[in-house]
């Protein structure tokens, strides 16, 4: 949720012009403004671009950086030396920095990220040392001292109307890091990234290669990082000092105090930090102790920093002035609507549509083929053994058993989140053993979670759209200019109509717009099965996905199954609940221990005796 | 060579000290208080203060280490707490503790003036000889006292209810507190013996270092350093880390060049992470889990 959602669309553009106008106003005169006001311009602007580079991995994927500084100081150290030493072209410098500085970015996160999370802050904590100290002990970086940075060119003398180039140079590289950032929030990718935060397993179960993502994010975040380092390099000395660790604390402050995960946030934080020291004049040792005050003030008592504080003041003043409604959705207490004729049909366009984009492989040809699976965690005990699984196409089979009988271990070995042990799986007739949990999207598996895994502080809408992820090419490189392509306005289009039919076809339209934190369970199960049959999936794996409905809803989910069935998907349903599962499924699967009991039609299955015994315990 | 090692250990064992105060509040709350090393400098100052006013300096260096302790517990309760309660899976406590760091530095310098004053000196005139080495009294105590509070946290952590109950509400503070532990005494009292850790280190170095505000910011990541080394599975882990950075400094310091300990140390750590990316002596482990419980909160599947 930006600022800018809460705006009337119609009003967007315009919005957008004037804040760009006044921005242009603020720059040029800026630029005609003292010598120290400039400096403080300067400084604000390149830990604005630090700050929104940082709020990219931190506040999108969850990665607390604490690289930035030394990111930072490699893009002002090889401007300077690159210039002084070398006599480079300064803008061809730029170009060299964002990639050179993206490049270590990317070697940085593939050897943090094999341990995500704590682990990635460290690395990256002792990437930062390791740089400042590595500049401090050598001859060519000027040791402690630092080296004199290069003059930025004045304008010509045609522009020289316009004021001090460098203050333009500075704010033109804020504006377009906040308009990358901008275009990446409001593009498909975002609830993706999300998703890769908050709940990685549904974003792979998508088709998304969440490491990738993840190191790609951040080697962007490098290169932004670099980019300040070339702006950083004009503002005169480049000495260590100026990148030590403190600096990348520093950065994240900016992020938390500003408002992390929004646009205008970590500028607002940044030019805090920056310009409060420089204007309050009291003594240094009494303005740190404020200063560290305010972080544990902040933090403490408002999380989200000043974005946050501003909107809930906003929305007071709203609601005294009975402006705008209560800020709380809309939320009504009614039974999901029955399933629209239309959205059904759609949905099932996309079925047979995906059937004529598969392999060729015949309609005998089971979904899934498990033979001999065997698999244990660790060096434990076996929780699969000798497991034979086969799932006809266009049939829903059941697989049930008691807890801890390896019915999720099954499923996430068929999905490839798992490897397993011994013995083979095939998908349509593929050999999949090699493949991971992205390739194997590639085959028409779609897959939902035992507890909705899913991402809260998104819409319905939002999370179902992280499941479609796979049928939006190229989706990755063009999120940095999503807003401006035409095809990406077309593809928004149909994203959002496939969403919508989607949702209709589970019954949760109404639910769309409604974050899922504030949705009840029932909505956020039937919104995971909206993600995993919006791109038309073949084979669907459900996971408990009866778990915590209500007994209408339970059959309301059951007619979705069934329609799902009639229009050629092949569906594994992991249950506890027998009766429905024997009424539901063509075929029944029981495990128990590990080892299947007894497989076949739904009918025979259930009057078996050892399954009596073992499950239904009879 | 017998001075470099001796030497080592010396220096290794204050660095230990740090590392474990911020393995044990690490290992009840998983938080790691960046306040840890200003937490030393606490020690030094208050301790220095006291004898300045003419107390016994061993009864000022007791206040010091008690001074430690109590600012660690309301760093715990201020700083951290609200933090945990808001979303307890949240990396806000990176701020708010640099925040806690900051006003303590800058709170001392403010109060005692940010030059360095005089420590009283306890033990430092005697000097043992081991082999070819030369320590002085107040190093071979230093490694001594070092040594003991690891072993003696150690087992105090694997013998007694107080003990286990940490790595109970680490493990999951709702369903300790379930059973009817208090979490908030537990993960206080933690923080107060991490303090209390860095007030020792604190009056140890003292003599050597005299009181100065900005101990806080050298003796921390050296702290911080040994805790990576040691890992966070056994807090005492970290006093192995320690004195390993300790050796490691001194080592490199005699045959690379005297400024070295400015930088080995974190070719080593690089070189650690790279190679071992689950840590030395098992660094890995809790973090992971740390780790897992943040990525997925939800819990992912069955």
């Amino acid at each position: 949720m930006t600022a800018a959602s809460r705006v009337p669309a119609a009003w967007r553009p315009a919005a957008f012009v004037a804040a760009l106008a006044g921005y242009g106003v603020f720059a040029y005169w800026a630029a005609h403004s003292t010598l120290y006001i400039q400096g403080l311009v300067l400084v604000a602007a390149v830990f604005g671009m630090l700050a929104v580079s940082l709020d990219l991995v931190a506040g999108m994927t969850g990665l607390y950086s604490l690289g930035h500084a030394g990111l930072f100081a490699l893009g002002a150290y090889a401007t300077t030396i690159l210039y002084n030493d070398h006599h480079w072209n300064l803008f061809l410098i730029l170009p060299a920095c964002l990639l050179g500085v993206g490049a270590v970015g990317l070697v940085l996160g593939a050897v943090s990220l094999r341990v995500s999370g704590l682990y990635f802050a460290i690395t990256t904590f002792v990437f930062t040392l390791v740089v400042t100290v590595f500049a401090s002990d050598s001859t060519f970086t000027g040791g402690y001292g630092g080296l004199i940075g290069p003059i930025f060119p004045e304008f010509p003398s045609w522009l020289s109307w316009a004021g001090q180039s460098v203050i333009w140079a500075c704010l033109i590289a804020l504006l377009v890091t906040t308009l990358v950032v901008l275009a990446i929030r409001s593009s498909p990718l975002y609830p993706v990234l999300l998703a890769i935060r908050d709940a990685e397993p549904f974003a792979a179960s998508a088709g998304a290669s969440t490491a990738a993502v993840r190191i790609g994010v951040f080697g962007l975040s490098a290169a932004i990082a670099g980019g300040a380092g070339w702006m950083f390099a004009f503002q005169g000395i480049v000495s260590p000092s100026q990148f030590s660790w403190q600096v990348s604390v520093n950065i994240l402050v900016m992020v938390i105090l500003g408002g992390i995960n929004t646009t205008i946030g970590p500028i607002l934080g940044a030019v805090f930090i920056t310009v409060f020291p420089a204007q309050v004049n009291i003594n240094p040792f009494w303005q740190e102790v404020l200063f560290g005050a305010l972080f544990v003030g902040v933090i403490v008592i408002f999380p989200s920093g000043f974005v946050g504080l501003i909107r809930l003041i906003g929305r007071q003043i709203g609601r005294r002035l009975g402006l705008a409604g209560p800020a709380a959705p809309r939320v009504e207490e009614e039974q999901p609507g029955i399933v629209d004729a239309a959205a059904v049909s759609a949905v099932a366009r996309a079925e047979d549509h995906a059937v004529a984009r598969s392999n060729g492989s015949g309609p005998e040809t089971p979904a899934i083929d498990c033979r001999d699976i065997s698999f244990r965690y660790g060096d434990g005990p076996l929780v699969l053994n000798g497991v034979d699984f086969t799932v006809r196409r266009a049939t829903i089979h059941g697989l049930i058993g008691p807890n801890g009988s390896g019915k999720s271990t099954l499923v996430d070995l068929i999905s490839g989140r798992l490897r397993p042990g011994g013995g083979s799986i095939e998908i349509e007739g593929v050999a999949v053993d090699r493949e991971g949990v992205t390739k194997r999207v590639g085959h028409g598996v779609a897959r939902t979670f035992q507890s909705a895994v899913l991402v809260n502080e998104l819409s319905a809408r939002q999370n179902v759209q992280v499941g479609l992820y796979s049928r939006v090419p190229r989706l990755a490189a063009r999120s940095l200019a999503w807003p401006a392509l035409p095809s990406a306005r077309r593809d928004g289009r149909r994203l959002r109509q496939t969403v919508e039919d989607s949702l209709a076809f589970v019954g949760a339209r109404e639910w769309g717009r409604v974050r899922l934190a504030d949705a009840p369970h029932g909505i956020a199960q039937l919104t995971q099965l909206a993600a995993a049959c919006a791109w038309g999936p073949r084979t669907l794996i459900l996971d408990e996905p009866l778990a915590g409905l209500a007994p209408s809803e339970v059959e309301h989910a059951a007619s979705i199954l069934a329609k799902l069935k009639s229009s050629g998907v092949s569906i594994v349903l992991i249950e506890h609940q027998p009766r429905f599962v024997f009424a539901l499924c063509d075929e029944v699967t029981v495990l128990a221990a590990g080892e299947v009991v007894a497989s076949g039609p739904a009918a025979a299955v259930r009057s078996n005796e050892q399954v009596r015994e073992v499950y239904l315990g009879q | 060579m017998m001075q470099v090692l001796l030497s080592g250990l010396a220096i290794g064992a204050i660095y230990g000290l740090v590392g474990m105060g911020f393995a044990i509040a690490f290992y009840v709350t998983r938080v790691i208080n960046f306040a840890e090393g200003q937490l030393l400098m606490v020690g030094v100052m208050v301790a220095a203060w006291f004898a300045r006013t003419g107390l016994n300096p061993w009864v000022a260096v007791v206040l010091g280490i008690l001074a430690a302790a109590a600012v660690g517990a309301v760093t715990y309760l201020v700083a951290v707490r609200p933090v945990l309660a808001f979303d307890r899976f949240s990396f806000a406590w990176l701020v708010s503790t640099l925040g806690v760091a900051l006003i303590l530095e800058n709170g001392a310098a403010l109060i005692w003036g940010p030059t360095s004053r005089s420590f009283p000196a306890l033990l430092t005139g005697t000097s043992v000889h081991v082999g070819s080495a030369t320590l002085t009294l107040q190093e071979v105590v230093t490694i001594a006292v070092a040594v003991a509070a690891a072993i003696g946290f150690e087992l105090y952590r694997r013998r007694t209810l107080f003990g286990k109950l940490g790595m109970a509400i680490a493990h999951d503070p709702e369903m300790a507190t379930a059973l009817g532990a208090n979490t908030v005494l537990v993960a206080t009292a933690a923080f107060a013996l991490a303090g209390a850790f860095a007030g020792l280190a604190g009056v140890l170095i003292g003599p050597i270092t005299y009181s100065n505000p900005y101990l806080g910011d050298t003796y921390g990541i050296a702290g911080f350093v040994a805790l990576m080394i040691g890992g966070t599975a056994r807090p005492a882990a970290a006093m192995a880390g320690g004195l390993l950075l300790g050796i490691l400094g001194e080592a490199a310091n005699k045959l690379i060049d005297t400024q070295a300990s400015d930088w080995f140390p974190f070719v080593v750590v690089v070189v650690m992470l790279l190679v071992l990316p689950e840590g030395l002596l098992s660094v890995g482990a809790p973090f992971r889990q740390a780790v897992r419980r943040v990525r997925s909160p939800a819990g992912a599947t069955g």
